[in-house]
């Protein structure tokens, strides 16, 4: 009994030291003084996270779209309420759909590729022979990575929220036969573009944040074996996926949840 | 450090199609209009009920959008709805004075907006006018309690 | 004249976990010299490397390079004291996203601000001076592993350093490779005049070009002296490491109760 709290009490202590771990290594990366040759290094990334995956993004978006409007048309219809449903889909796109599952999609996409590739330059002894060169990693190659996935999340989250608006367009009006003006008027009667479009905007950055945090950092963190740097990448997209999913609920009780 | 065109293009482009993303969502999604102050002119109009009538929503003309509720408070001499409309300009001095406006719902629980219709006066509406015909939003428990009632006393 | 050491290691201790890598350990590099380190595997070679490099913190004891205690130095003086070290490490850790030219450029890159121009003629001279100017435009994955070790030497010494650390760089290599990295080595040193250490347990390859020789165990300095010195050396267990024999002091088996016995209480026997 005393052992197992015992192991309970030291297993907290290494949750607690890595999270120290992970602060300090934030606070040393992200304030990194952006040099000429840091511009061009960020753009690279932003190409990597970024550009790279913005076709799995806008294909999923597409398809969620599409799904938002079919499921809301055969709700809507019941009540001969089908001229909201430009307002359903836009809403729940905005609010919760495209920042949540855009970040979940970049943590399987981009995080994970983020993690390996920290950790094989880890494995290399790359990380240790541009410290040796007088070049400190965290700036060199952390910090444009950070500052990639900050920037590129929620481009990519402006991009779901459009296509998806644009998929549920195709089904609700183009297909099910929508009126086309209440689609588009029923939308704009009812987004408001600080309080919906602008909190999912926040929801994404904060997301963008913590997910290229946790992926650059498993990177950074891990065991220099062929194990260690999978083992790393499987925690990069659990302990984000998780960590986004808690935030949503914890974001959308403080924006929408009327605590204010 | 060897630079790649197409990779410098290719984020550019990224960059570009977020900013009108986002411009797509002001605009065409939440229904924001950048035009300048000097396209509309205001009117404004009590409702003794307005029902869930909110700002930004739609004023309507024979069903066309022509303008925005861009304000709406209690007006404390009569206890009623005081409803500051924003139209386009092209309108200004061609509405009747006894125009109507009256508020009404899209479909059975869709979103309220206000709908104008035009009367015969040769006097026409200014920049700040009233509107007195006012027609209010349609409450459906006093429609329901109007309907029982007359069940009653018939 | 007789010059100060470059790189003095008083009283190191360092261990990792449970596990004492070093207990203790002296060394004297002297200026301009090719210092050997050797010892069997896992004896922390590497880590010594790493604590001079200042990578890694001493649990006690100083390391001190030109006069400078290494881990007394705030960030800023020691990444500027990095400057002055070249390091080629075991795999290479060439980057990966680079060519071999911006590989060797980098170091140049970060450190001057030279003209474009004048960055490729060094670039360019250093990777003469390994023989690979002609792959200049490959990529780290596209070389065999003996040309990688030649690219990470040719960056490692393209800031003119004055202390170069070779972390095992024979290992693994081809005989003729092996040959050509210890004329590089030897040769390096005369034409540049510069103190390096090589770490290493290829025996012979080492004693060929070393000037003098430290022999690390349990993690304490073994034996030292010139290469002629150790090749005579009474002690058992320098003699065994020297001349590789499988059995001596040093145990061919890990340590395990008695054969016999074990073979016969076998668990699991009806």
């Amino acid at each position: 009994m005393i052992g197992r709290i015992v192991s309970f009490g030291r297993r907290g202590c290494e949750v607690l030291e890595a999270l120290g771990r992970a602060g300090q290594f934030l606070a040393q990366s992200a304030v990194g003084i952006p040099s000429r040759e840091g511009w061009y290094l960020w753009l690279r990334q932003v190409h990597f996270v970024g550009v790279l995956s913005l076709a799995i993004v806008l294909v999923s978006g597409l398809f969620i779209g599409m799904v938002l409007a079919l499921q809301g048309y055969t709700l809507l219809v019941d009540f001969g309420a089908e001229q909201a449903l430009g307002q359903m889909v836009a809403l729940s796109l905005l609010r919760e759909l495209s920042p949540v599952v855009a970040a979940l999609l970049f943590a399987g996409r981009a995080g994970s590729a983020l993690t390996a590739e920290i950790g094989l330059m880890k494995a290399t002894e790359q990380l240790t022979s541009m410290e040796m060169i007088g070049v400190d990693p965290l700036r060199r190659v952390v910090a444009p990575r950070l500052w990639a996935g900050f920037v590129a999340l929620p481009v990519l989250t402006v991009g779901f929220s459009v296509v998806g608006i644009y998929g549920g367009y195709l089904v609700g009006v183009e297909w099910l036969g929508v009126f086309e003006g209440s689609y588009w008027g029923n939308m704009q009667g009812s987004v408001d573009f600080i309080g919906d479009v602008g909190n999912g905007m926040v929801k994404s950055v904060v997301f963008a944040l913590v997910v290229t945090w946790i992926a650059v950092f498993q990177g950074y963190d891990l065991v220099p074996t062929s194990e260690g740097i999978s083992r790393a990448t499987t925690r990069t997209v659990v302990y984000s996926s998780l960590a986004v999913l808690g935030l949503d609920f914890v974001l959308t009780a403080l924006m929408f949840g009327g605590f204010s | 450090m060897k630079r790649s065109k197409t990779m410098e293009l290719g984020v550019g482009l990224f960059m570009l199609a977020g900013i009108l993303g986002l411009l797509f969502l002001g605009m065409r999604v939440s229904g924001m209009a950048f035009t300048a102050p000097g396209d509309t002119f205001r009117l404004e109009a009590n409702f003794a009920n307005i029902g869930s009538l909110k700002p930004r929503a739609r004023v309507t003309m024979a069903g066309v959008t022509v303008g925005r509720v861009i304000d709406i408070e209690l007006d404390a001499d009569w206890y009623d709805a005081r409803v500051v409309l924003e139209l386009d300009a092209e309108l200004e001095g061609r509405l009747s004075r006894d125009t109507t406006a009256s508020i009404l719902t899209a479909g059975l629980l869709g979103e309220q907006y206000i709908g104008l219709t035009v009367g015969g006066d040769p006097d026409t509406l200014a920049d700040g006018d009233t509107i007195r015909d006012t027609q209010s939003a349609m409450v459906l428990e006093e429609l329901i309690q109007q309907f029982v009632s007359n069940m009653v006393s018939d | 004249m007789i010059e100060s050491p470059f790189v003095v290691v008083e009283g190191l201790h360092f261990s990792r976990g449970e596990k004492d890598i070093f207990r203790g350990v002296e060394l004297q590099i002297p200026r301009g010299q090719i210092t050997a380190i050797l010892g069997p595997s896992g004896t922390g070679k590497t880590t010594l490397l790493k604590l001079i490099g200042g990578q890694l913190i001493p649990d006690a004891g100083c390391i001190r390079i030109d006069g400078e205690d290494v881990h007394a130095l705030p960030r800023k003086a020691l990444f500027r004291l990095r400057r002055r070290m070249g390091m080629l490490f075991q795999s290479g850790a060439l980057f990966s996203d680079l060519s071999v030219f911006e590989n060797v450029a980098f170091p140049l890159r970060v450190h001057t601000d030279l003209p474009e121009a004048m960055i490729r003629d060094v670039a360019l001279m250093k990777l003469q001076a390994v023989g690979l100017r002609g792959a200049r435009d490959l990529m780290p994955s596209e070389l065999s592993g003996g040309m990688a070790r030649r690219v990470a030497l040719a960056r490692a010494i393209a800031l003119d350093p004055e202390l170069i650390l070779y972390d095992e760089p024979f290992v693994g290599q081809d005989p003729i490779s092996k040959g050509v990295l210890v004329q590089l080595i030897k040769r390096l040193n005369d034409a540049l005049g510069l103190t390096a250490i090589v770490v290493s347990h290829d025996i012979q390859e080492t004693l060929s070009i070393a000037d003098y020789v430290y022999v690390i165990s349990d993690g304490r300095v073994m034996a030292q002296g010139t290469p002629d010195s150790l090749d005579v050396d009474e002690d058992p267990r320098v003699s065994q490491f020297v001349h590789g024999e499988p059995d001596g002091p040093v145990p061919f088996h890990y340590p395990a109760t008695d054969f016999f016995s074990d073979i016969l209480n076998g668990e699991g026997r009806p």
